[in-house]
């Protein structure tokens, strides 16, 4: 088809899917599942590979899925057809959680006591920290492996089922394919939520046995002095497994305690394990980042369209409200506010993250209604909205359909830059002893505990959140960065900045 | 092209017509737009109308308000414009320049619609160009998913665009630049509209491009009893298609009349200078004539003939008395807004009727 040679941006395309595969022309008419019908091995071939990735995690997947519903609540709603129904689900729910899956603690199972004889407990009698290094190699593997199948399902999309050879899209992700620091942030940023996912199945221990009831739970240990097998409370070891800077108060990266406990990041002042802490934090930090996001998020793009599409007084409304907002020192604002909520239902949904979510969202979309608010002016005065106007298009779907999709874009950015802005201050927060409530893991809390012992022996407890903080801001700016130089290239000519890093990727 | 309204032997002058013949009837509209400094009068006192089926164009030059009178029928003036509320647009009986925004996107499209200038501009790049037909469709046909593809499929056929099967799913860019016309003239008529308003269609396309568009239209308004209001500059595209004519300048309309007898003896110095602009293979040896300066800003209500700086017949009174229009020549349809008519009278004669005092007009 003639389509490609009247398109400014033909330079940019890497023209790896032009290829006229098996795209017969008589396909274009029917819907997507008939035109799957008719070529069905490209699908077949990666629906396959999806249900192994799915077969791998089943039970993880369909626990996750069906424990989110609060089933007795909903069965109590309608009794006697709903609740059999429910009760059921719900078995299967808890059911699923047994299934074993790749992930599983229990496949790799990093604890365990060295005995003369070698380790005990461990899964194959491997050693802990082999153990634990193989999960977490198994987990990232996993993930990646899924990040690659999704991109290999477009692409399939793509070549063989999608109707038009070339959409606009196209050239964006051909341009961000190419952006090795976007691609940089990108793995960053995956890696990080990952980490979250997956945060109970990381961690060389749980958080329930280690961090929150220590005092409920027992680990053995082989005695030396003994020579037998003994029980102790976690809560009692951890006494012993101190980072306290002197002397031999110190567990510090890779290393074993006298438990036998593997502690890839070292220990917490109060003998806990960091890693642990520290996945279990990440989950806290997006969670409560993207919480925020999508609130601040919200405002952010409706205003934008209302303000754009309306301008005038309401323009004015929303500059001053946004104003006020920003006037405000959004920390200090967040600190007083979050003091003033402390007693009320809300704060408790949790652990005070949720006060957060909404104290960072209505305090954060001032900043990103600037950001957006430009590019959706811009788009408001292009005359395909006059035309939607003047054929009588109601403003709703004006704004979603023809003024949304090209602000989305700016949106993303900002959005990938702030969320990181939202981490450092909840870190902040939790710094100062505010935010998420202790004993709930929160990375600011970890390096506010490792304060002062910095200078010591012991300075793995605040650098190693410290520089995950940096490393994670860092991706996220860098997908940010990769993101707007993919939907708008010509927003960094003049630089030449990150072409030199394109360029110098090679890719 | 339809040139029954003329021969039906119809009164031509507005009062006599029945408004059930009017598919648009414009009345003293005044668009004004408010800026820091002062006011600018862009559209300025303008009536006429639109029988059915019929084309009625608007012709003037760059800035002389044109585009600004289609706004204004459409409701689409901005802030910090305004319509008078004095002024007067009917269409099916009601006064529409009272409709609140609502009620508006009632009659657009389906009631008025509208062919823009740029076809390219005019259609988002990001959707296919059948998803577009298809959102007016869905809007005013309530048709859905395949019903409306065969629609718009049918509707890209309609304004003679080959292998439309293929073309309802390419993007705009895809298009050529009369190929994209057609493509917004479908859209437009995917509202089913009752007028269509034309804003300059063919200015952005070549001129056997634009002869194919006007065709087009024609033909159109042929099968669907269409009544158009055709805007442009270029008197040749309005000798072709329009059954009368107005003729605006500076916000008002100087000069209106149906098209054969304003090409064949136009009265106002205007209209006479804009059709001697026209280049013509015919004539030949003397250098193309032009009206020397530009379309001034209307910034305050007209206390004089606007295009007196620029007119070769312009005397003294015309910096002084605003002249009202006034029947001219044979056709009872046409009028001209010029100190120099009624040509019965003196010029004194003619200034005094002109007079905002005087009562004795042909009103």
């Amino acid at each position: 088809m003639g389509a490609d040679t009247d398109v400014g941006s033909g330079s940019t395309r890497t023209g790896e899917f032009r290829e006229e595969a098996s795209r017969p022309e008589g396909d274009r008419d029917l819907p997507l599942s008939e035109r799957i019908t008719r070529n069905p091995g490209p699908a077949a071939t990666w629906a396959a590979v999806v249900a192994v990735l799915i077969a791998a995690e089943f039970g993880a997947i369909v626990s996750g899925l069906l424990s989110v519903p609060p089933w007795g609540w909903v069965g109590g709603l309608v009794p006697g057809v709903v609740e059999p129904v429910a009760a059921l689900l719900a078995t299967v729910a808890e059911r699923g959680a047994e299934l074993p899956t790749i992930t599983s603690r229990s496949v790799i199972d990093n604890t365990g006591y060295q005995t003369p004889s070698g380790w005990e407990g461990t899964t194959l009698g491997l050693s802990p920290a082999v153990a634990w290094a193989l999960r977490v190699a198994v987990i990232y593997t996993y993930s990646f492996t899924w990040l690659l199948v999704g991109w290999w399902g477009y692409t399939l999309y793509r070549r063989h089922y999608r109707i038009p050879d070339w959409t606009p899209r196209d050239d964006v992700v051909n341009r961000f394919r190419r952006h090795s620091w976007g691609l940089f942030g990108l793995t960053i940023v995956f890696a990080f939520v990952v980490m979250a996912l997956f945060a109970p199945v990381l961690g060389p221990t749980t958080v329930d046995q280690n961090i929150e009831n220590p005092y409920e739970n027992r680990i053995d240990y082989y005695n030396d002095e003994t020579g037998q097998v003994e029980s102790i409370f976690v809560g009692e070891a951890n006494g012993d497994t101190q980072s306290r800077g002197q002397g031999d108060n110190n567990v510090g990266p890779l290393e074993y305690d006298q438990y036998d406990r593997f502690h890839p990041f070292g220990t917490l002042p109060d003998g806990k394990d960091l890693f642990t802490f520290m996945a279990s934090g990440a989950r806290v930090s997006l969670l409560v980042g993207l919480t925020s996001l999508g609130i601040a998020g919200g405002f952010a793009m409706v205003f934008a369209m209302l303000t754009a599409y309306y301008k005038g007084l309401v323009d004015l409304g929303v500059v001053i409200a946004g104003d006020s907002i920003q006037a405000m020192p959004q920390l200090l604002f967040i600190i007083l506010a979050s003091f003033v909520l402390s007693d009320t239902w809300i704060a408790e949904v949790y652990n005070g993250g949720l006060v957060l979510a909404i104290l960072f969202g209505i305090t954060g979309w001032p900043a990103l209604w600037r950001a957006v608010r430009g590019p959706a002016l811009q788009v408001s005065e292009r005359e395909w909205i006059d035309a939607a106007k003047s054929y009588g298009q109601r403003p709703r779907v004006t704004m979603q359909k023809h003024m949304l999709p090209y602000v989305v874009g700016y949106f993303l950015i900002y959005a990938s830059l702030s969320l990181g802005g939202v981490i450092i201050g909840i870190a902040g927060l939790s710094f100062l002893g505010l935010g998420i409530e202790a004993p709930v893991p929160e990375w600011g809390r970890a390096v506010s505990a490792g304060q002062p012992y910095v200078a010591t022996q012991s300075w793995h407890i605040s650098l190693i959140p410290g520089i995950l903080v940096v490393i994670i801001v860092t991706g996220f700016n860098a997908l940010g960065d990769g993101v707007r130089d993919a939907i708008d290239p010509e927003s960094d000519i003049g630089d030449g900045g990150n072409e030199n890093v394109a360029a110098g990727g090679g890719a | 092209m339809s040139r029954h309204a003329r021969d039906d032997n119809v009164p031509l002058n507005a009062d006599a017509t029945s408004s059930r013949d009017l598919a648009l009837e414009v009345e003293n509209l005044r668009t004004v737009f408010h800026t820091e400094h002062e006011q600018i009068h862009a559209v300025d006192g303008i009536s006429f109308n639109i029988r059915r089926g019929e084309t009625v164009g608007l012709v003037g030059e760059s800035g002389s308000g044109k585009s600004v009178t289609a706004r204004s029928i459409l409701g689409l003036i901005e802030s910090p414009g305004e319509i008078d509320p004095a002024s007067a647009i009917r269409f099916e009986g009601d006064n529409i320049t009272e409709y609140t925004e609502s009620e508006y996107e009632s009659i657009r499209g389906d009631g008025i619609a509208m062919v823009f200038q740029d076809p390219l501009s005019t259609l988002n790049p990001v959707y296919t160009v059948g998803n577009q037909i298809k959102e007016a469709l869905s809007l005013h046909q309530d048709l859905r998913g395949t019903a409306a593809t065969e629609r718009a499929i049918e509707l890209l056929e309609e304004v003679g665009i080959p292998d439309a099967a293929r073309r309802v799913t390419e993007y705009p860019h895809q298009f050529s630049g009369g190929m994209r016309q057609r493509a917004v003239i479908a859209m437009a008529l995917a509202c089913a509209p009752e007028v269509l308003i034309c804003d300059e269609p063919t200015t952005a396309l070549d001129v056997t491009i634009q002869a194919q568009i006007i065709d087009l239209l024609m033909d159109i308004q042929a099968e669907r009893d269409l009544s158009i209001l055709f805007i442009t500059h270029d008197m040749g595209v309005i000798a072709e298609v329009a059954d009368r004519v107005n003729v605006m300048y500076a916000g008002e309309i100087v000069e209106s009349a149906p098209v054969e007898p304003l090409f064949a003896e136009p009265k106002h110095p205007y209209t006479r200078g804009l059709l001697r602009s026209i280049p013509s293979t015919q004539t030949s040896g003397d250098r193309l004539e032009t009206i020397k300066g530009e379309v001034p800003t209307p910034n305050e209500p007209a206390s004089s003939c606007r295009f007196a700086p620029r007119c070769p017949k312009s005397f003294e009174e015309c910096s002084e008395v605003a002249p009202i229009p006034t029947a001219v020549g044979d056709d009872p349809d046409h009028d001209a807004a010029c100190l120099l008519y009624p040509e019965s009278m003196t010029t004194d004669e003619a200034v005094a009727h002109h007079r905002p005092a005087d009562d004795g007009g042909e009103q």
